[in-house]
């Protein structure tokens, strides 16, 4: 194969499936979803005058600033290239099933008395049971895993990559250095195994999924409710009853602010119970004036691909860390702005 | 009615179809020339695999008598059951396959087509997946003894159903065990059987033609079998009326079962290519007519070097392919009982969902014993397979035979239960796919897995929160 016909024959349609595929955070159909959710909240923040809601609507998502920064173009190359890295090096990953068979060998050979022990149980009650399983365990390790990026010496100088975005939009997700991309690839296959061993194990057979178009009910709900806009300039809360339990997009916003207050806050991707019980939770207020970056003056150069790539192995490189840094485990410190 | 009709209409018009199409065609196992040099007798055909069939036929009338016990001890079946492992008989009727509805089968008795019997070409080494180390014959002849006194040859309380067992059995340690450990193994070499030389004295055909025809025999395939799609040939084994039009090769309205019939080993190769992912009986069939073409074009002279060297290559790939498709009916049955367990487990106390189970326990039984009758030593595949496996099924009671004493009763114990032996069925399966590679996995009790994991996509690697 060529390096045309693997372009056009993977790459580019992979690419492609990234915008089509409602498993993917950046569907079309979300994106879509986020543009009407920014124009009605625009609308209600500015009290229906339209001139406002437009002004407001181009500030959070719609304007060039948000679209063509430096910031920007660092989130595009990075997806792009990573792109690239991710299909040469996804044939040498484990494979999802082997580890689901190895797992579920696992328990029939240490738990034999649980072998379809629920196998009369209802399809019904089954699928609903298997599809918040997977929901909350995929929650849970999401945040775990965030947690140990920013906790983490080694891990946290490459999730700095993601950090850098100066400005936010929804294709900021993608803006992570492969290392990083690796470990989240670590954490589905550990997730999807676990999930899927444990249900045919206990059900002795196959489990279906609450989905709607293919995707976990309530994975599409996070992303049909605003997902997109965790990445983006829009101030949507959810009010401080509700984010205790559900994330809101200015929660995320804090969570990328440079403001010290707001460091290490806010792990959490859809829900934000795992903040609460750690005492990381920070709720959004009215107005917040975010910054967001590493720091104030942050060079231009953090934007390009080759300083994006490379930076992280000179940092450890030079710095030496590769342990838990003993000042960010300082509970007390972090836990003081916490609610 | 229906079916009558079209059957009929599929066997009038049968002979215009199939006669001239399969008449003298390069893709049938039919007619090759005499090319046995010197040979002056009045023979223009070759091919001859007699025996082979009609002790095809002593397997599926074996079977049928097996299940014909009322539960008491009953000499007279057993000497009959005898009489089709061991006899000699040339009135022996064809109790199996025979004429159903439009299917109307040539042959009356096993005499019209040979006359040999099976206990002579049975595996004569060691069961070890059985106790007492019994031989092939051996075990066959337990076997037989146990099914006279069982009711319709299934005993209820130790788990054994004799007519799986004793059919699935004999389609390795006969057919599987003659063709590839014997026929298509030492046979194949130079000094043995050569092409310049009579197979007999007194036979028209050469030592390697016929050693390869007896092979071929054992497969039970039809002649124009390469003519014939999975789902037909799987038709042609069950008689239904609409294969009449694609079995009856030569338009005589009637199934000749020396070259129309298909018979257990190429119906289980067929049942796994109904899946379509796989194409077992095909590629064993065309391989079988490519070393017939390479014997026949030698032109009854001793096959050169490199001609034996591709006759060996076409008798690995029918090896091969016949040890997976016995690796996909032992996976297919370790799947059903898995199945069946766990169906008893909701409902102990149906006795036709036990039934069912101790004939699919049979059945892998059966099929995990014959994939050790071949030419290889399946060394700790085989162990691995008979201990999980074990001597007799996991009751719903968790009771297990674990021997046989010296008056042949069965010695019981308790097992570590139904859940932990349902876990076993799937190590079967798991092992069989590491070990053999199958592709149709029918029963798959992992497979679910697989779909599960599909639905939930990559898990979007590059997403970050």
């Amino acid at each position: 194969m060529t390096v045309l016909d693997w372009v056009g024959q993977e790459y580019i349609p992979q690419l492609l499936d990234g915008f089509l595929n409602p498993q993917k955070r950046v569907s079309l159909i979300y994106l879509a979803i986020a543009a009407a959710i920014t124009i009605g909240w625009s609308l209600f923040m500015s009290g229906g005058v339209a001139r406002k809601a437009i002004d407001h609507a181009r500030r959070g998502l719609f304007g060039r600033h948000v679209w063509m920064s430096r910031s920007a173009h660092g989130d595009y190359k990075l997806l792009l290239a990573n792109h690239a890295v991710l299909l040469l090096i996804a044939p040498f990953f484990v494979s999802r099933m082997a580890v689901a068979t190895a797992l579920f060998f696992f328990l029939t050979e240490y738990l034999p008395a649980g072998t379809a022990i629920l196998a009369s149980a209802s399809p019904l009650a089954i699928a609903i049971a298997y599809t918040a399983f997977l929901f909350l365990l995929d929650d849970f390790s999401r945040f775990a895993t965030h947690f140990a990026l920013h906790r983490i010496p080694v891990l946290w100088a490459f999730h700095k990559v993601h950090h850098s975005a100066e400005t936010l939009n929804p294709l900021t997700v993608y803006r992570t250095h492969p290392v990083e991309a690796i470990v989240f690839s670590f954490r589905a296959i550990a997730v999807q195994s676990v999930s899927i061993s444990l249900f045919v194990f206990l059900f002795g057979s196959s489990v279906d999924l609450v989905s709607v178009y293919g995707v976990n009910v309530i994975l599409f709900l996070f992303n049909a409710t605003g997902s997109n806009l965790r990445h983006s300039h829009v101030q949507i809360r959810y009010g401080a009853r509700v984010e205790k339990f559900l994330i809101s997009p200015a929660q995320h916003q804090i969570h990328h602010s440079i403001d010290p207050r707001h460091r290490d806050r806010n792990f959490g991707a859809a829900l934000a119970i795992w903040d609460w019980m750690a005492g990381s939770l920070c709720v959004a207020d009215k107005n917040m004036e975010l910054k967001f970056g590493l720091g104030r003056n942050q060079a231009t150069q953090t934007h390009r691909l080759r300083y994006l790539y490379f930076s992280p192995f000179g940092e450890l490189l030079s710095s030496g860390k590769i342990g838990i840094n003993p000042v960010n485990l300082n509970l007390r410190d972090w836990k003081k702005n916490a609610i | 009615m229906k079916k009558g009709i079209l059957a009929g209409v599929a066997m009038t018009i049968a002979p215009a179809i199939a006669a001239p199409a399969f008449a003298d065609d390069a893709a049938v196992y039919g007619t090759f020339p005499v090319t046995l040099q010197g040979w002056m007798g009045p023979q223009t055909n070759s091919v001859a695999y007699t025996g082979q069939i009609a002790r095809q036929v002593l397997h599926d009338s074996l079977k049928k008598l097996a299940g014909k016990g009322n539960g008491k001890p009953n000499a007279a079946l057993k000497a009959e059951m005898m009489l089709y492992y061991e006899g000699k008989g040339k009135n022996r009727k064809v109790l199996a396959p025979s004429s159903k509805g439009p299917f109307i089968v040539k042959q009356k008795t096993v005499g019209e087509i040979s006359n040999p019997n099976l206990a002579g070409k049975t595996y004569k080494g060691t069961v070890s997946g059985m106790p007492n180390n019994m031989t092939g014959p051996e075990l066959i002849k337990f076997w037989i003894g146990k099914a006279a006194s069982a009711n319709k040859g299934v005993d209820m309380a130790n788990g054994y159903n004799y007519p799986q067992l004793i059919s699935k059995f004999i389609l390795g340690a006969v057919f599987y065990h003659q063709a590839v450990d014997n026929y298509l193994d030492e046979k194949m070499t130079a000094g043995n059987k050569p092409n310049n030389k009579p197979y007999k004295k007194g036979k028209h055909y050469t030592g390697k033609e016929h050693s390869w025809d007896e092979a071929f025999g054992y497969f039970g395939f039809p002649a124009h079998g390469l003519k014939l799609s999975p789902s037909q040939l799987y038709a042609i084994a069950k008689r239904k009326p609409e294969a009449v039009g694609f079995a009856d090769a030569d338009g005589d309205g009637k199934i000749d079962l020396y070259d129309e019939m298909v018979f257990g080993p190429a119906y289980y190769a067929a049942g796994a290519d109904k899946s379509k992912k796989t194409s077992y009986a095909q590629t064993i069939g065309k391989a079988f007519l490519d070393g017939r073409k390479l014997i026949a074009s030698a032109g009854g002279k001793a096959l050169t070097g490199a001609q034996l060297a591709q006759l060996n290559k076409y008798a690995r790939v029918i090896e091969d392919n016949w040890e997976k498709t016995l690796a996909e009916s032992t996976f297919k049955y370790a799947g059903s009982c898995f199945k069946d367990l766990k169906a008893i487990k909701a409902n102990p106390s149906d006795s036709k969902l036990l039934g069912k189970y101790i004939k699919h326990w049979g059945e892998l039984k059966g099929f995990a014993l014959a994939m050790q009758t071949g030419r290889k030593n399946l060394g700790d595949t085989a162990t691995r397979l008979n201990r999980l496996i074990g001597f007799g099924p996991v009751m719903p009671n968790s009771s297990q035979v674990t021997d046989i004493d010296s008056a042949g009763n069965y010695v019981k114990d308790q097992s570590s239960g139904i859940n932990e032996y349902m876990g076993h069925m799937l190590k079967v399966q798991k092992l069989l796919v590491d070990k053999y590679g199958i592709k149709a996995r029918k029963n798959d009790q992992l497979s679910g897995m697989s779909e599960m994991l599909k639905k939930l996509g990559s898990g979007s690697a590059a997403e970050n929160d």
